[in-house]
């Protein structure tokens, strides 16, 4: 199918004075979720992206300028999908933001551009009356016509343009014309100011929406369109009651398991190639300060950041692959009844998934949970999913602690870790509903898009993206940290210990974990495992780095067996051994609860818009952790654990 | 008087009535498109009291939690 535009001619005057009206014209995408809306702006763009500036909105909105006739240039944004500006409950949800968007003062001429879901238009249509009482300037980008022409139904768009007053352009998602057509079309848009006139939505999409043999209006209830019918043949298999859940679990641990599996190959590969760099600064400048902060500062530091990012990017990829399909609606149809228990929502269950790879994007994709009280409630218990930066340190433990016992045992253990994070999540949310976020929520009301195959392309636009935030809101963090960190550890304080000592005794880390060990003994730690604490407070990443150079281990990310074996040998001054199953015992609780990243602190912070609340997790987790890790260490000591 | 939307059997269909929730939950059922005289299939229902699962005239399918269904009133849409 080609593209089809209707659009009135624009007034003479208009054109008259078009090179001036038209520079800097802003064309701003909106629609419902699942409209195929985020299709349309990578079929206008190109794909291109960059991250605009509006004042008021603190939020990223997608923007990209895109060439019209004549060499004049027009900027796309790109709005996140909303389903009503009318009801609007917090003003930082999705809904929120593209409402302050449209509601901020605008330079120049803006075109609001509705991109609208052809099978279900009744839908679609009271959003178009909402912006055209506005009275915005607007266009209807009408796609999924192929699907309705498949149901032997096509969509009259001179009778809808005739009724709304406004130009409608019909095209389907892959249609190569399409990107033309539009542009021609919101080129040839007179941009004036619209009413919303007197008809109802529903009646009007009955009333254009004809039969392809018969040319008359559909009248009565439509039938299910042949897309509809295939998502409820498959919906009756994946929303099965008893077989929905178990497929529900095995689409989850397969994602999980494919991160690891293409992860780790991936993250032994970038560290490889740092290694390498390493060795050749070392050959450069020698074994010198400069040589060591560069090398154990600034290139572990971004070691440390690159080893994480296959894994950020595949769990995204993994997460739009699974929206774009349509499965995570059933994802959180499925588990809305487990999360009510937590005082959540099938709503919160994308950004807690998320938080399974990083807190960071996490807390941002808390802007699609409606009730303020729900997303206030996720974003307080995500520091505690067990995000990828933990699996370096569970995996020194377990080597180091439990090496002797089978590989089903460990394999138990980091299963048993990870749903430690939940129960924690679980716990927490249940107490913060009953204090900090008490109040009554607001039910779940959820779409179920049809399924659909995903577009290739936006899949990886989406995963690029992920890793160039992931870059710049954690990545330049765990740098600075490094680098912060490497000056504590190789910066003797003057006049402690002899000069004979090595200088990480002396340093000034050395004198902050000595200065905390009448605190941390209950727990088991010692000074450097102090050290090591303090280090990754901004960073959690860099607790096995941390842990190598104290112990005098180069190299300790990439590899742990000879970390593992040094912690195992270090010995108090009896000779007793220093570290035992109790202290990785003890370690694992308190890297199960502890908020010990920088970046997610300033998320909570960007996204709470107050100080009080990254304050709040920041104390609770570390105290939390605290207790638990005593606890923990206690316990483990009356029950005979050595 | 109709059933209320929780105790409608699966795979029936029916017109709602009216819907007895604050105007906050009002607006966000009518935003997605679920007014009174709209007409819903309900599809299915999640295990151990879990959403509702059900499709409006217009082709929509949304989850709704038994909490709200059990708001909306309804009637035969014949």
């Amino acid at each position: 199918m080609t593209a089809e535009c209707h659009t009135e001619p624009a007034p003479e005057a208009a054109k008259g004075g078009e090179a001036q009206t038209r520079s800097g014209l802003r064309v701003v995408l909106v629609g419902r979720p699942n409209s195929g809306k985020s299709s349309l702006y990578n079929t206008l763009t190109g794909g291109n992206a960059h991250v605009g500036n509006y004042p008021g909105v603190t939020v990223d909105i997608l923007e990209a300028d895109v060439a019209l006739e004549g060499g004049r240039i027009a900027t796309v944004c790109d709005l996140p999908g909303f389903y009503s500006l009318a009801a609007t409950v917090d003003a930082d949800t999705d809904e929120g933001i593209a409402r302050r968007f449209l509601d901020a003062p605008h330079d120049g001429p803006r075109l609001v551009t509705q991109v609208i879901d052809a099978t279900q238009l009744g839908l679609g249509l009271t959003l178009t009356k909402e912006l055209l009482r506005r009275g915005e300037a607007l266009q209807l980008v009408v796609t999924q016509n192929d699907l309705l022409e498949a149901d032997d139904r096509r969509l009259d768009a001179t009778a809808l343009e005739a009724a709304l007053g406004v130009p409608v352009c019909l095209v389907t998602g892959r249609d190569r014309a399409a990107r033309t057509r539009v542009l021609e079309a919101l080129t040839a848009h007179p941009l004036g100011a619209t009413s919303a006139g007197t008809w109802e939505p529903k009646a009007l999409a009955r009333s254009v929406i004809r039969s392809i043999e018969a040319g008359a209006p559909s009248t009565g209830i439509l039938g299910p369109s042949r897309r509809q019918r295939a998502t409820a043949a498959l919906d009756r298999l994946l929303l099965h009651p008893l077989l929905g859940p178990v497929l529900f679990v095995g689409i989850m641990t397969l994602i999980f398991a494919a991160v690891f599996l293409v992860a780790d190959p991936a993250s032994d590969a970038v560290n490889w190639v740092m290694g390498l760099l390493g060795k050749l600064i070392t050959r450069g400048l020698g074994n010198g300060l400069l040589a060591s902060f560069l090398v154990d500062g600034v290139l572990g530091g971004a070691g440390t950041v690159l080893a994480f990012m296959p894994q950020i990017v595949i769990l995204t990829v993994a997460m739009e692959l699974l929206d774009a399909t349509g499965y995570l609606a059933r994802g959180a149809f499925l588990v809305d009844r487990v999360l009510r228990f937590m005082g959540l929502s099938g709503r919160s269950f994308l950004p807690l998934l998320m938080g399974h790879a990083c807190a960071v994007p996490a807390i941002s994709a808390t802007r699609i949970i409606r009730d303020p009280r729900e997303r206030l409630t996720t974003i307080l218990v995500l520091p505690l999913m067990t995000c990828s930066a933990r699996i370096p340190t569970y995996a020194l433990v377990v080597s180091t602690f439990f090496s002797d016992r089978g590989a089903l045992f460990r394999a138990a253990l980091f299963v048993g870790l990870y749903f430690a994070g939940l129960l924690a999540g679980l716990l927490a949310s249940l107490a913060l509903r009953r204090t900090a976020t008490k109040g009554r929520g607001l039910p779940l009301v959820l779409e179920m898009p049809s399924y659909r195959t995903p577009q290739p392309l936006l899949v990886a636009k989406k995963g690029y993206l992920a890793a160039k935030r992931f870059l710049r809101d954690v990545g330049t963090t765990i740098l600075a940290v490094a680098a912060v960190l490497w000056v504590l550890l190789n910066v003797p304080v003057p006049g402690r210990g002899s000069p004979s000592d090595p200088v990480i005794e002396r340093s000034v880390a050395a004198a902050v974990g000595q200065g905390l060990e009448p605190i941390t003994r209950p727990a088991g730690f010692d000074w450097r495992m102090n050290v090591a604490l303090v280090g990754s407070f901004g960073a959690r990443e860099l607790m096995v780095g941390t842990m190598g150079v104290i112990l005098g281990v180069e190299d300790a990310d990439n590899d742990t067996t000879t970390l593992a074996q040094k912690i195992r040998d270090a010995k108090k001054p009896d000779g007793s051994p220093q570290y035992t199953t109790r202290t990785g015992l003890s370690l694992l609780a308190f890297f199960v609860l502890a908020c010990q990243c920088m970046s997610t602190v300033a998320a909570i912070r960007r996204e709470t818009k107050s100080l009080r609340w990254p304050a709040f997790v920041l104390a609770y987790t570390y105290g939390v952790a605290y207790l638990a890790s005593v606890l923990v260490y206690q316990l483990a000591g009356a029950f005979g654990i050595a | 008087m109709g059933a209320c939307l929780d105790n409608v059997p699966v795979g029936q269909t029916i017109r709602v009535r009216a819907v007895s929730l604050s105007s906050e939950e009002r607006e966000w059922l009518g935003a997605v498109g679920i007014v009174a005289g709209e007409v819903l299939t309900v599809l299915r229902r999640a295990a151990f009291g879990g959403p509702m699962h059900v499709r409006t005239e217009d082709g929509g399918e949304f989850a709704i939690a038994q909490s709200l269904a059990a708001a909306i009133e309804t009637e035969s849409a014949g």
